[in-house]
């Protein structure tokens, strides 16, 4: 209800404020850019109409954001549980983990070339760094008295890791999978400019090319819904999965 | 029963001078000095003592989740050297599995070690039962009070048939009323499954509520300073004459502590 009254709201300065100023030169109208929004799902912009930019954008985003968490979570429960890993690889990740992925974007292309391999690497970087991050603190924050009980209770060590480690390190697991997937639909935008014919990052790559701010701002909101979109998706996977660590008496 | 190498056959544990020192930077703390004790099968014995005394450090070395200094810990005279699963414990924090229902926590020893699922499945509905928790293993511990968690607690301890349970002041967290309650659970649930109990209070009605053996220690560094078997008949009555009696002359010899 107040998402609604909040969204309205800022709609309607929206409209107010370039309907009595000059930014209408370079701002269009809130409803001019969702007539324009709705429009693109009939009428393709450019190649395609929005779903099928849409799913072109996801078709990068999912796998190499799917292939990042798995990478991630493996090595970074390894690194906070494991000390030898840990020591091995912490400083090679503590380099890595400070550049954003849009830094790759030269290297990617020598590497991967122009097709989808450069977009999937620069994708997998962003789902990669954060997803390790917060499986690192996971592994490093279990209970010391939770694993001093399963020993008590006559748990090998490998069973402590399957029945302690990991599951207490899941919603740690969570948090870094939520920040993976915002940051591999944010990169998308970036890797579409590396020369593409079709996504939601080419609507707005493109738009620069023509001055379209309306076209930009499709764009923008397109992304902005679907990364709304995939947020809640995975929070409800998360409910699902953490379901025990909802308070409720 | 199997014979001992030292003490009577009837030792469970075993502790012989028994000295703990933790060092910092900023010295050595003594925090036992001394303590030898046996603790016969199925005897109800009550580590009691002023607070911050060393008692949860006497628990962890007899249990073996700590080390001691100088002495050694015999459990039907094998050295202890870790933590077993012949020795089980019930935390004063519960340190229950939050991401485990009731019967998954009670289940977790049992499982651990190696048993089929109808084995463990029917201990630990059989323990559940007998704390009082049926209707809830299905539940997660967050859905749970205080007085019910730490129900699991005691269930988890004795589902993993342990030769004995250390209780580290299990009551210490839960309101008076539950506490009251939950001295009376105890007694129930072991006069049903006798057990060995090594039961760490600071509380002096309780200890005189559950306790076969009170073993009364010093102020840090803790030292053994007086024994009392206490064989009032059961179900005790906090407000009897021999009760109160016993209740002051053991106040009067504990150490006072600000």
């Amino acid at each position: 209800m107040y998402a609604i009254i909040s969204i309205v709201s800022f709609l309607i300065l929206w409209a107010i404020g370039v309907h009595y100023s000059e930014i209408k030169i370079v701002m269009p109208g809130p409803w001019e850019v969702i007539k324009e929004f709705v429009d693109s799902f009939i009428n393709p912009v450019g190649r395609h109409t929005m779903p099928l930019h849409i799913l072109y954008s996801l078709m990068r985003v999912v796998p190499a954001y799917l292939v990042g968490s798995v990478f991630g979570i493996v090595l970074g429960i390894l690194m906070g549980w494991f000390r030898p890993v840990n020591s091995i690889f912490r400083p090679i990740y503590e380099l890595i983990r400070p550049i954003p992925p849009i830094a790759w974007i030269p290297i990617s292309i020598v590497w991967f070339g122009i097709g989808e391999g450069s977009k999937w690497f620069l994708i997998f970087l962003a789902a990669f760094v954060p997803v390790t991050l917060n499986s690192i603190s996971g592994a490093k924050s279990v209970d010391p008295l939770l694993i001093k009980c399963g020993q008590m209770l006559g748990a090998s060590k490998k069973y402590i890791f399957k029945s302690i480690v990991l599951p207490f390190s899941v919603p740690y697991i969570f948090s870094g999978l939520q920040v993976g997937l915002a940051g591999s639909w944010a990169t998308v935008v970036a890797a579409e400019m590396i020369r593409s014919t079709e996504g939601v990052g080419w609507i707005i790559i493109s738009s620069m090319d023509t001055n379209d701010v309306t076209q930009s701002l499709v764009g923008i909101m397109g992304i902005g819904i679907v990364g709304f979109l995939l947020a809640t998706i995975m929070r409800k996977v998360e409910d699902k999965l953490c379901a025990w660590t909802r308070r409720e008496v | 029963m199997r014979m001992d190498k030292k003490g009577s056959v009837d030792t469970v544990i075993e502790c012989r001078h028994i000295s703990k020192e933790f060092t910092s930077k900023r010295g050595t703390a003594k925090v036992l000095e001394d303590i030898s004790l046996q603790v016969r099968k199925n005897e109800f014995v009550v580590l009691f003592g002023p607070g911050q005394c060393g008692k949860t450090t006497l628990m962890n070395v007899l249990s073996g989740l700590d080390g001691a200094t100088k002495g050694t810990v015999y459990s039907h005279g094998q050295e202890v050297t870790g933590p077993g699963s012949e020795r089980g414990v019930v935390f004063q924090s519960m340190a229950l599995f939050p991401w485990l229902t009731v019967r998954g926590n009670v289940a977790y020893g049992p499982k651990a070690r190696g048993f089929d699922k109808d084995a463990y499945t029917k201990k630990s509905d059989y323990y559940i039962d007998l704390v009082g928790l049926k209707g809830f293993e299905n539940a997660y511990i967050n859905q749970l009070s205080g007085g019910m968690k730490q129900r699991v607690g005691i269930a988890r301890a004795y589902c993993n048939e342990p030769d004995v349970l250390f209780m580290d002041e299990p009551f210490s967290a839960l309101d008076a009323q539950t506490r009251y309650l939950m001295q009376e659970e105890i007694m129930r649930i072991w006069s049903t499954e006798k057990r060995t109990v090594v039961f760490i209070t600071n509380n002096i009605e309780e200890a005189v509520y559950v306790a076969d053996r009170i073993i009364l220690l010093t102020n840090c560094p803790a030292r053994i300073k007086k024994e009392y078997p206490i064989d009032l008949p059961r179900p005790r009555d906090y407000t009897s004459k021999e009760f109160l009696l016993l209740r002051d002359e053991i106040s009067k010899n504990m150490d006072r502590t600000l």
